[in-house]
């Protein structure tokens, strides 16, 4: 035990974390506003004319004023929706960032949060993305939802505690510990990556629409990493939420 | 660890009570991002929660953007 232990401020660490999860999510939110939107309102536009031409819905001005509604709702709960979902990935974000800054390769938080940030994108999100991506409304089947829920978040589970896994592994190993890491996580990942099942929908409206959508969908996801790492660095080197206490004073 | 001061913390120096509370606020707002389907409302108002999906429109273009399973 050494004698100078690091206690956090409790309440200093909360606020920077969740704060910097907020602002990266209203980030997100306002990208997916700007870039997303477009391929949301042409996909919906598809489903309408299918519920018109199945006789699902009838294509009187009441259901377009019912439609505009609910499509505000929707579009101005997406920066809110952002927030929500920064916070809660911001502060997953915040607990590994805490747990490993020390490990972290990188002169100054900032750099290490990028670091971090990073891995976690490609472990939690672009991996499991690449198996499960993400598809615009009108492709999915209401009655496989449950079950596209648990395999994609089993997926990003896996993966997640694969890559801590393989983490944990490697500081057996003091010597290429890196590699061991990276190459054990690469083989345990592309094992899973085959072994799970396949999304069972089918996708019934063009490509075009589908790899545009996903494609922005991407980059606003994206967005959120490279903010929320930015954003933590820089509060965290400045207001410094580890405090030194010497418990030989 | 410091005997004066009564915070459980881990071995990085990190209070437990702080990752317990960002652990719960990490699951919570990815359930409501991700997977609600007016379960949450329907504490309040009931089973019409589950009609109305306040929560899923609300979230539901962020849904589709963040890559969660959706419709
Ligand atoms: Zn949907």
């Amino acid at each position: 035990m050494p004698l100078g232990v690091n206690i956090m401020k409790t309440s200093l660490f909360l606020v920077i974390v969740l704060l910097s999860g907020a602002i990266a999510g209203a980030v997100h939110g306002g990208v997916n506003l700007a870039i997303v939107e477009p391929y949301l309102d042409t996909a919906i536009g598809i489903e309408n004319q299918n519920l018109f031409a199945s006789g699902e819905e009838e294509d009187t001005p009441e259901f377009w004023i019912e439609y505009d509604g609910y499509r505000t709702w929707q579009k101005g709960g997406q920066v809110l929706a952002g927030v929500i979902l920064g916070i809660s990935i911001g502060a997953l974000f915040g607990i590994v960032f805490a747990l490993s800054r020390q490990s972290l390769p990188g002169s100054n938080n900032v750099k290490k949060a990028l670091i971090l940030a990073g891995i976690m994108w490609l472990t939690i999100y672009f991996i499991p993305f690449l198996k499960y991506p993400a598809n615009p409304p009108t492709v999915g089947d209401t009655e496989t939802v449950v079950l596209r829920g648990i395999l994609y978040l089993s997926f990003i589970a896996i993966s997640g505690f694969g890559a801590m896994g393989f983490y944990k592994l490697s500081k057996k190993f003091e010597r290429k510990a890196k590699l061991v890491s990276i190459i054990g996580y690469a083989a345990f990942i592309t094992a899973v990556f085959l072994a799970m099942p396949e999304n069972p929908d089918e996708i019934s409206v063009s490509t075009n629409l589908v790899e545009g959508f996903r494609t922005a969908s991407v980059l606003g996801v994206s967005s959120f990493w490279i903010v929320v790492a930015i954003m933590l660095g820089l509060l965290w080197d400045k207001l410094k939420p580890e405090q030194e206490i010497t418990s030989s004073r | 660890m410091s005997e004066s001061r009564q915070i459980s913390v881990s071995k990085k120096g990190v209070p437990t009570i702080a990752i317990l509370a960002l652990g719960v606020i990490f699951a919570a707002g990815l359930f409501v991002v991700g997977f609600d389907q007016g379960h949450i409302f329907s504490l309040v108002y009931g089973e019409q929660a589950f009609d109305d999906l306040f929560i899923h429109e609300l979230t539901h273009d962020m849904r589709h953007a963040a890559g969660f399973p959706c419709h």
